[in-house]
């Protein structure tokens, strides 16, 4: 194909350039000019993240052919401020924690500056307008506001000079904000290595088939074409995360519409997608199942041979398709129910879900001489991916190297490998470093999903409102292999009771394999499904003895000195103070009007563990260096709350910790980013250091001063004695001298190992760490013609244990708000024959800023016991509540019965239609 | 998979026209929206794509004696801040509002929005309800003018043939007088594709209609008139019984699927509260 001319204004520079006709816009400034801070995340005009100013007008430059660009003139998020000359849209957007993962952050900004550059006084509608094509997942949109806001009114938000400099309970801003805002920061994708080729994916069009025979000569003689690679050429190991059921490429059989068969990589990423189009697999179609129910029942298809001969970390009962039992109980709810005054019974379903990060998954392999692959990519779990791909690939974990790259939305998705292996096979084959990236359809038809569930509840009340039994039944389907099934049973069986006391229990989970796409562990994994089933649930329970829903909920909520259904024993136990305080912000006890509903939910979860090391080591100039191997899947957890813990164990300003960098080869040894673990473990690990370092500093300045270590104390820069500052030593010069007479700086260690509060019963997850407690309010009315629901009124309110910085805070609720409120009305990925029909942004809807009510969050405080200033972790919860919340204001606002979800226009005209009487 | 063809971005529209009338595979593409939403999911089938946006020919909204013409390459963001007043502002200005996102509207033109032709495209039930015709250019042929329902052909099909541009829009301005009604519902508030979309302009004389023209996007294979309906109407005051009777006579013609957007029983019921709600509210707004 012939090249031609591209001669445009970018970022006020002439530019001219040489390009193929079908290259679009994007392309021409990602790979042509080197210019990433546009993203693609889908190709399709669906998302935002790709925008850039076309003649001062905010464009999707995916939706651009270059060429079309011919005499125009186009500013990208690199021609708009640079650090230390940042535009006021920039400054404002880092100030009001408008940027999470940042992914979405270049878009935003471009569209916010096209809107001000014509109306620079827009009231908040024409703000949400304005940037409702850009979606963001991780923000829910009001933070954003705020810094248009304060930009509109030609105020600077709070900076560090007003307070907010880093203390615990400031809001400091997030340390990685100011690359993401100038469209510097690394993605995966935006990895460039000298020689790079692209790789593909050929993935099966079955459900369930006999994989007869893959024939790859035809893609073999395509220009271009430098590699290519099927199960029958790898060693292939299991792997997967309690249960090893997974192989890179399928062998004997497919057990899903989109299971990778062979991998191809060209000099192109046209190239290679031709390529893995002409890998020709000859299939003899088997009989596959898709429900669960159909699926453990007799008779049914197998997925799996036998379940039994794959490596199981849990005990279960495995057979079938069975991957997975759980049961626990408490009590006798045959004898409950008969002590009840009524027994109320429900069946709740959800659909599956995509975890929704805007940043499709990406890696890039480099294999040296040695054999050894060095792996950029995407990943909240850098040191698990190592093992899985040692077990995948059948070599020691030693031959792989991780560099995590930015992340641009995890959730959950980013927990499990998805390319890396395929990255890693083809560099070893081509000799050269590979890069691959799912297309968007890619990563809504065969990345893994939240698991779809229905749930069955049995619940006996008395006619004062006590509940005294119920029974749970949970079926998640979890598709062609369970890498997360067990995990998300024994959660839920967790949730089944939801924040009640409950004294007769029986609680049975099950994980069935089905030949749908498989399923992961999806934030707060099993926790939106469980609200919706319980909360919705309970509502019928309050109805049924004629109580309101918040009284209903007081009645029954734990206190400090319940217990859990495994025998845990609370404290620090907040459900009333959130339930009250949420009701509260949306009115609770007033009148009712016509049409108009409120509802409740609440939950609660974990403020999760796992081993993690953090290291604090002293520079020369006594400054510091934090050194900890976990990764920030975009929260901003490790790049404010870690580091103003670890500034305020060590007693020096933050500005002084640089936060280091660096890849499994260097970093020491972390679980990962995920379970709502960040604050909680990871910055109480760099608490401890810095205490542990400060301790050796004082140690350290007592000796010079010769002084009692205990006399000591460091504040303002200076190490001193106690009562008499003539006795100090500059922090700098300790650090110098350390360096220059021992030859090598101080370092404060801590390492931090699970420690799980005990249980009476035995349970596969045990005790959970510092629960957290939440609860929502929500106001909504319903067009009784249409269906559509318009949220009016939302409120939600979270115990993070302690703030430790509000932004931050605020920030993952408001989110998670956003996240919850899609699962409530509008998320749901739909198969049929095991093929996703919804693989795109335009039909798999995300909320967007015109859609995301206006909220209120309230943050409370009650300090778990465990651990330094009490935090508590606030990740995931946000996520649940939402669904909950909004079928029992639905249900009030229409008078309908609420049973499964997303409640699109349609579903609320079909309950609509079949009216409780 | 490999996207192979040339590009040629002509200055005025005889240009374009001529290379329209190139031997080979010949595609124009103007906003890009759709073409390029196509381009990422096969190749085109296209030896040459024929840029449109440098012809200044086809941006001008023009009104005169009463006619109104839309440039095929107006985009949906010059639509939305076009104030013509009247029915035309009254249908064309919601539907701007809900089409796509702003992204979107700033590159999306309405002439490309015919001719994709998508079953739910957004901008041909207010044209259909205003009585638009396309007007098309061709080298060879001259020009020719379709009423909109006879350019709409089929699923994605429409009566351009391959040598013609079009080049605009034409409709003659409603009276004062005429009421309208518009309704587009989607499955969120901003950027969601149609499941019904609805346009009605209504005149009424001495209590009774005397034209009424309902027009429905998303519920057949193009944007429908629906003659029924209308006819129902033709003369008769607008009571609770003659709109019951076009509405449910409206969803009966409808031609709705099912697909994943919404079933096909959903979006005739929608019809049928939609036409109910938009006569009610033309009636309404009378007194
Ligand atoms: C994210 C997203 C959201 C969208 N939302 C909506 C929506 O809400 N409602 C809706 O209706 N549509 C929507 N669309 C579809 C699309 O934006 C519209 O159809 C748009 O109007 C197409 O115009 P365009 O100028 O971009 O067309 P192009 O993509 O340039 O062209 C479309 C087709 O028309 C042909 N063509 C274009 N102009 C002419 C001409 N003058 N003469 C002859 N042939 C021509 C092209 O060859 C091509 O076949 C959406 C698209 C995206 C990507
Ligand atoms: S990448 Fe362009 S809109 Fe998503
Ligand atoms: S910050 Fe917006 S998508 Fe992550």
């Amino acid at each position: 194909m012939k090249k031609q001319t591209l001669s445009f204004t970018l970022n006020d520079q002439a530019e001219s350039i040489e390009i193929a006709p079908r290259t679009r816009l994007l392309d021409a400034l990602r790979v042509d000019l080197g210019l990433t801070g546009a993203k693609e995340g889908c190709g399709t005009g669906d998302c935002g993240s790709c925008t850039v100013l076309l003649d001062g007008k905010a464009v999707n430059s995916c939706m651009i052919l270059a060429l079309q660009a011919e005499g125009r003139d186009v500013t990208t998020i690199e021609g708009l401020g640079k650090p230390g000359s940042l535009h006021p849209i920039q400054q404002a957007m880092i100030r009001s924690g408008g940027i999470q993962c940042g992914f979405c952050t270049p878009g935003m900004v471009l569209s916010l500056k096209g809107l001000l550059d014509q109306n620079p006084r827009p009231d908040e509608a024409a703000v949400r307008v304005a940037i409702s094509s850009n979606l963001c997942r991780c923000t829910g949109y009001s933070k954003i506001l705020d810094a248009a806001k304060t930009v509109i009114d030609g105020r600077m938000p709070p900076g560090a000079a007003d307070g907010n400099d880093g203390a615990v309970g400031s809001r400091m801003a997030r340390t990685d904000a100011l690359e993401k805002v100038t469209g510097r920061a690394v993605y995966a994708e935006d990895v460039q290595l000298p020689r790079m080729i692209y790789g593909a994916l050929v993935r099966s069009p079955h459900a369930h088939a006999k994989l007869l025979s893959i024939d790859t000569s035809a893609a073999r003689q395509l220009p271009g074409v430098k590699a290519i690679v099927t199960g029958r050429d790898v060693e292939m190991g299991y792997y997967g995360y309690e249960v090893r059921d997974q192989r890179v490429f399928a062998l004997e059989k497919v057990r899903f519409v989109g299971e990778p068969i062979a991998a191809v990589a060209a000099t192109t990423p046209d190239i290679a997608r031709e390529a893995a189009s002409k890998v020709k697999a000859e299939y003899e179609e088997l009989p596959a199942v898709f429900d669960p129910e159909e699926a453990l029942s007799m008779g049914a298809p197998l997925v799996h041979d036998d379940v039994n001969v794959y490596e199981f970390d849990w005990e279960s009962e495995r057979k079938g398709n069975l991957c997975y039992k759980i049961e626990i109980g408490e009590g006798d709810v045959d004898k409950g129910f008969e002590e009840a005054d009524q027994v109320i019974e429900g069946s709740y379903e959800t659909p599956e879900a995509h975890p929704g990060a805007i940043e499709p998954h990406s890696s890039t392999a480099m294999v040296d001489s040695s054999g050894r692959a060095t792996i950029w990519t995407t990943t909240q779990k850098p040191f698990a991916f190592r093992s899985y791909l040692a077990a995948a690939l059948k070599r020691p974990l030693s031959s792989f190297k991780i560099i995590p790259t930015h992340i641009g939305g995890g959730f959950g998705g980013k927990l499990f490998p998805c390319l890396e292996p395929y990255a890693v096979l083809l560099a070893e084959r081509s000799g050269l470093p590979v890069q691959m990236t799912l297309t968007r359809e890619e990563e809504m038809g065969a990345t893994l999903l939240r698991h779809p569930s229905k749930v069955e509840l049995k619940t006996g009340v008395k006619r004062d409102g006590a509940l005294v039994a119920q029974r749970v039944r949970m079926l998640f389907n979890t598709g062609a292999f369970g890498p997360y099934g067990p995990n998300t049973a024994a959660l839920a069986s967790l949730m089944a009771s939801g924040p009640y006391r409950i004294p007769n229990l029986e609680i049975t989970g099950l994980i069935a394999y089905t030949n749908n796409v498989p399923n992961g562990s999806i934030r707060c994994p099993s926790g939106p499904q469980m609200a919706f089933a319980v909360e919705t649930h309970l509502e019928k329970v309050a109805r049924a003895v004629g109580m309101d829903g918040l009284a209903f909920r007081l009645k029954n909520a734990w206190e400090d000195g319940d217990t859990t259904c495994t025998g845990q024993a609370l404290d620090a136990v907040s459900v009333k103070e959130c339930l009250q305080k949420a009701a509260d912000a949306v009115e609770w006890g007033e009148p009712r009007t016509p049409g108009v509903g409120k509802g409740l939910a609440c939950n609660w979860w974990v403020s999760g563990t796992w081993g993690t090391q953090t290291l604090i080591e002293t520079n020369e100039d006594g400054t510091f260096r934090l050194i900890s191997g976990c990764v920030d899947m975009g929260t901003g957890g490790m790049t404010t709350s870690v580091l103003q813990m670890a500034a305020d164990g060590l007693g020096v300003p933050v500005e002084s910790i640089q936060l280091v960098r660096g890849d499994t080869d260097t970093l020491p040894w972390d679980h990962g980013h995920g379970g709502s673990r960040m604050v909680f473990t990871i910055a109480r690990s760099a608490y401890e250091a810095a205490k542990n370092l400060k301790q050796q500093l004082l140690k350290e300045g007592a000796d010079y001063l010769e002084a009692s270590v205990d006399d000591m104390a460091l504040e303002n820069g200076q190490v001193f004695v106690r009562g008499d500052a003539s006795h100090s030593m500059p922090l700098a010069k300790i650090c110098y001298n350390r360096h220059k007479k021992h030859g090598g700086p101080m370092i404060g260690v801590s390492s931090v190992l699970d420690d799980a509060p005990a249980t009476t019963k035995a349970h596969p997850i045990g005790g959970l760490p510092a629960p957290s407690f939440c609860a929502h309010a929500v106001e909504l009315t319903a067009d009784e013609e249409t269906g559509e629901i318009a949220v009016t009124r939302y409120a939600a309110a979270h115990d993070v244990g302690k703030v430790i910085n509000p932004t931050g805070c605020e920030g993952q609720v408001e989110g998670g708000v956003a996240m919850g409120l899609g699962l409530a009305l509008m998320e749901e990925l739909r198969e049929v024959n095991g093929k996703v029909l919804n693989p795109s942004f335009a039909d798999y809807l995300l909320l967007t800023a015109e859609d995301m009510p206006p909220l209120k969050t309230i943050l409370v405080e009650r300090p778990a016991s465990e651990g330094p200033f009490g935090a508590k972790g606030v990740g995931e919860p946000p996520i649940a509540p939402p669904t909950g919340a909004l079928a029992n204001a639905l249900a009030e606002a229409m008078d309908v019965n609420v049973e499964r979800l997303p409640l699109t226009p349609e579903e609320v005209v079909s309950l609509i239609g079949a009216r409780r009487s | 998979m490999i996207n192979d063809f040339e590009f040629t971005q002509p200055r005025d529209v005889s240009e374009a026209l001529e290379a329209l009338a190139e031997k080979g595979r010949v595609m124009p593409v103007a906003g890009g929206t759709n073409v390029l939403v196509n381009m990422k999911r096969a190749p085109l089938e296209t030896d040459l794509l024929v840029d449109l946006t440098r012809l200044e020919a086809l941006e001008p909204i023009l009104s005169d004696n009463g006619r109104i013409r839309l440039g095929a390459g107006v985009t949906f963001a010059r639509l939305l801040e076009w104030r013509p007043g009247g029915a035309v502002e009254g249908l064309m200005g919601p539907m701007c509002v809900a089409f796509a996102g702003p992204l979107i509207r700033n590159l999306a033109t309405v002439g490309g929005n015919l001719c994709d032709a998508s079953a739910a495209a957004d901008a041909s039930p207010p044209l259909l309800a205003l009585d638009a015709c396309v007007e098309l250019e061709s080298a060879t042929g001259g020009s020719r003018t379709l009423p909109l329902p006879a350019f709409f052909q089929g699923v994605r099909k429409t009566a351009r043939r391959a040598t013609e541009l079009v080049t605009g829009i034409e409709f003659s301005k409603p009276e004062d007088d005429e009421r309208w009604f518009y309704y587009k519902l989607g499955k969120r508030k901003a950027d969601a594709i149609s499941i019904v979309s609805i346009a009605m302009t209504v005149k009424l004389a001495g209590g009774k209609v005397e034209r009424a023209r309902i027009a429905l996007g998303a519920v057949a294979p193009f944007a429908m008139r629906v003659p029924e309906a209308e006819g129902i109407l033709q003369g008769e005051p607008l009571n609770d019984s003659t709109i019951a009777a076009a509405a449910a006579t409206a969803a009966r013609e409808s031609r709705p699927i099912d697909d994943f957007r919404a079933t096909g029983a959903y979006r005739r019921q929608m019809v049928e509260a939609l036409v109910k709600r938009g006569l009610n509210e033309v009636a309404r707004r009378g007194k």
